[in-house]
């Protein structure tokens, strides 16, 4: 599998290139006549339901939140309809349809999910996670006027109005995330040594230049080393022994990768390096990565978050957390406590995707885009006191506001400060 | 010096697990003259048989012990089914046989277990030693241990005993095999069921530390492959080598030389090979190959 995709990469590269093309030039004319100008009715949209698709990886190693990513969704959708369905902008109720696509975070298997749904007469593609898969399929999207949004990426292009005229990012931006933790340490008033370790590619670079532009002016904190590892190492040893050697109090740690975030919490107590650890929202999962990676070691496991924990103790009574988890059981065939967040995220582009609904007032994608832009102080479920979604601001995604959590050894707790 | 060494530490235990699986794949290639890519996709499946078992309440030790049995068979299944039918024929149509069995094997395991980082238990204990000055984890010393003394017992049963002999003799000529009275069928059979047990000890070994997933192998079989390529395709103690000189190599490597760095360390193994197969093109430790015209 691996094997094939090593010397297949830049192959890879070219026929997707290549797909997108085609579908740039064979499409427009198509995607013209069956965009949603005027009044028309947009496929995917009936006066009883409407159809969303999801093209998220249900297969390997990023299956675990993916999927979540469908799973929350169905479950929100699931409850709405069986109470009946959305009461639409336009007078009309319907209920709502999610089809879920495997893209195994394959780019080339995205865009064709996309051609499928489109074939699929899907009313808008949403909630899929991966950067470079929804890339993939960001032109075809535009040229074929079809919605690609609240989408499970930390790019910041898919929330630039002027680039993606029909894309919205759902989570906060990589730099949202990286420049929340180093304001908190900016304001720790002490010294810190902080020790870098960054994914080689656009997720890794968004949280560091995030991290150094909020530290910028903060005399207390330096960098004292900053490494990187490729998406597809199988360890990240070295980097944690050299790494160690700099004696850093904080070690902000951009990885995404599961196992690695697992060893690597395992690797550096081993070693007896234990600083305070900064991790990204999408990979510090309490039962799936921190408790096997023996995370209690550490003065401290700083993440972000927007949405309730259901496995924290402080959460497991809050109404919110209650109904989400028997949603998800009946609905979102997803027994199981939820391991990662995007089950949370997704259930929350239900809420999100509902308002927008409540607001076009034509079935067509031009009203549901506009109905979607225009969200402001819409407190999802699960989401946190202090913060809520905002789609009315050019450059952001529907959730920018993170607040940094601590980890108390079972889930997280908002931390006001460091230490 | 304490950071080179640690590096040094830590390249050993990548190291050992390339080594692991580069010993099954050695194995099967001695005993049936084959490669087989499916060689991570079988221990993975093993190691997943051998949650299975701690998930049903028994104890780690016989879990693992159950796994290596029903591996052993399941090897024996495959290649008396499977392979067999692709035996004698043209070598690459085999070499394909074996990668559409990786492409099955994991999607069984993803069906059955879904595609999920499963937490693996440990048969060592997560704590750490220090030997000069380096951290070393019981965890990745016992399992080196383990992969040499699979290894000695290897080059043991292929160059001392009369079952090493004959799988030899099967694997070099089959059809002289059968004309001097060996049961050719059975020591195939018995080679790929050996294979898939080494497969299951390697799979327990790194679950624990790569997590257990369907495509836990992947990677590991790639670095395993340029091992049992390195040290030569006959020798166990030449692919445990290489393996160890590939983990160490590629950690100097990333630190010391800055064109590399952490980035690119993933071409050392692959230069290495090129450069060595220029020099000695049967591998570090392998016998040449000499074919009679």
């Amino acid at each position: 599998m691996k094997i094939r995709n090593k010397p297949g990469g830049v192959l890879g590269i070219v026929a997707a290139a290549s797909i997108v093309a085609l579908s740039l030039s064979g499409c427009v004319r198509d995607g013209a006549g069956q965009g949603g100008g005027g009044s028309s009715t947009s496929p995917g949209i009936t006066d009883t339901s409407i159809t969303l698709g999801v093209t998220t990886p249900l297969s390997g190693p990023t299956a675990g939140p993916g999927t979540c990513t469908v799973a929350g969704l169905a479950a929100y959708f699931g409850a709405v309809n069986a109470a009946g369905g959305v009461q639409f902008g336009d007078g009309k109720k319907r209920t709502v349809d999610v089809k879920s696509y495997d893209d195994a975070y394959d780019p080339q298997k995205s865009l064709s999910n996309f051609q499928q749904m489109v074939a699929d007469n899907v009313f808008a593609v949403t909630s899929g996670l991966g950067t470079p898969t929804n890339r993939a399929f960001r032109d075809a999207a535009i040229s074929q006027e079809v919605p690609q949004v609240l989408v499970m990426t930390g790019d910041p292009l898919f929330s630039d109005r002027e680039e993606s005229p029909w894309q919205l990012g759902f989570v906060p931006i990589y730099q949202n995330e990286g420049a929340a933790f180093g304001k908190l340490l900016a304001e720790s008033g002490a010294q810190h040594k902080v020790a870098i370790l960054s994914q080689n590619d656009d997720y890794g670079k968004g949280y560091v230049s995030g991290f150094k532009e909020a530290i910028g002016g903060a005399a207390n904190v330096s960098v004292v080393g900053e490494l990187t590892y490729e998406a597809t190492d199988t360890s990240v040893d070295a980097q944690l022994t050299q790494l160690a050697a700099s004696g850093a109090d904080v070690f902000f740690n951009a990885m995404s990768i599961t196992p690695l975030v697992i060893s690597s919490l395992q690797k550096a107590q081993q070693i007896g390096w234990k600083p305070s650890w900064f991790l990204p929202s999408n990979t510090s999962s309490p039962t799936a990565i921190l408790q096997p990676g023996g995370a209690t070691a550490y003065p401290g496991i700083y993440s972000v978050s927007f949405s309730k924990a259901p496995q924290s103790p402080a959460f497991a009574k809050d109404a919110d957390v209650v109904k989400f988890l028997a949603d998800l059981k009946q609905y979102g065939n997803y027994p199981d406590m939820p391991a990662f967040p995007h089950c949370m995220w997704s259930y929350m582009v239900g809420a999100t995707l509902e308002e927008a609904f409540k607001k076009m007032t034509e079935p067509n994608r031009d009203s549901f885009m506009t109905a979607l832009r225009d969200i402001k102080g819409l407190q999802a479920p699960l989401m946190l006191e202090g913060t809520a979604v905002d789609t009315t601001t050019d450059g952001q995604p529907a959730v920018s506001s993170v607040l940094v959590q601590k980890y108390d050894g079972r889930g997280y707790t908002t931390a006001e400060k460091f230490g | 010096m304490g950071t080179f060494i640690q590096l040094v530490v830590d390249g050993l235990a990548t190291g050992s697990i390339y080594a692991a699986l580069a010993l099954a794949i050695v194995l099967v290639n001695q005993a049936t003259g084959l490669i087989n890519f499916a060689q991570g996709g079988m221990a993975v499946l093993s190691a997943y048989i051998a949650y299975a078992f701690t998930r049903l309440g028994l104890p780690l030790i016989l879990a693992i012990l159950i796994a290596v049995v029903v591996s052993f068979l399941i090897g024996a299944v495959i290649e008396r089914f499977l392979i067999r039918r692709f035996e004698g024929g043209d070598p690459d149509t085999a070499v394909v046989v074996t990668i559409g069995l990786l492409a099955l094997v994991t999607g069984i395991c993803a069906v059955r277990w879904g595609y999920n980082n499963l937490a693996f238990p440990s048969l060592f204990p997560l704590t750490s030693v220090e030997i000069l000055g380096a951290v070393v984890s019981v965890r990745s010393l016992a399992t080196t241990v383990t992969i040499v003394a699979i290894m000695v017992a290897l080059q043991v049963l292929f160059l001392r005993t009369k079952l090493g002999l004959a799988l030899r003799a099967v694997a070099d000529n089959p059809s002289s095999a059968a004309l001097s009275g060996l049961p050719v069928g059975r020591l195939l059979m018995v080679g790929w069921g050996f294979a898939a047990s080494l497969g299951a000890i390697a799979g327990v070994l790194v679950a624990p530390q790569l997590t257990l997933t369907p495509g836990m192998l992947d990677t590991a079989l790639v670095y395993a492959l340029a091992a049992v390529i390195l040290g030569g395709l006959s020798s166990p103690i030449g692919c445990v080598v290489a393996a160890s000189a590939i983990g160490v190599l590629e950690n100097l490597a990333a630190v010391y030389v800055p064109l590399v760095g952490h980035d690119l360390k993933i071409a050392v193994p692959f230069v290495l090979i090129f450069v060595i197969l220029v020099i000695r093109p049967q591998g570090l430790f392998g016998r040449k190959v000499v074919v009679r015209v």
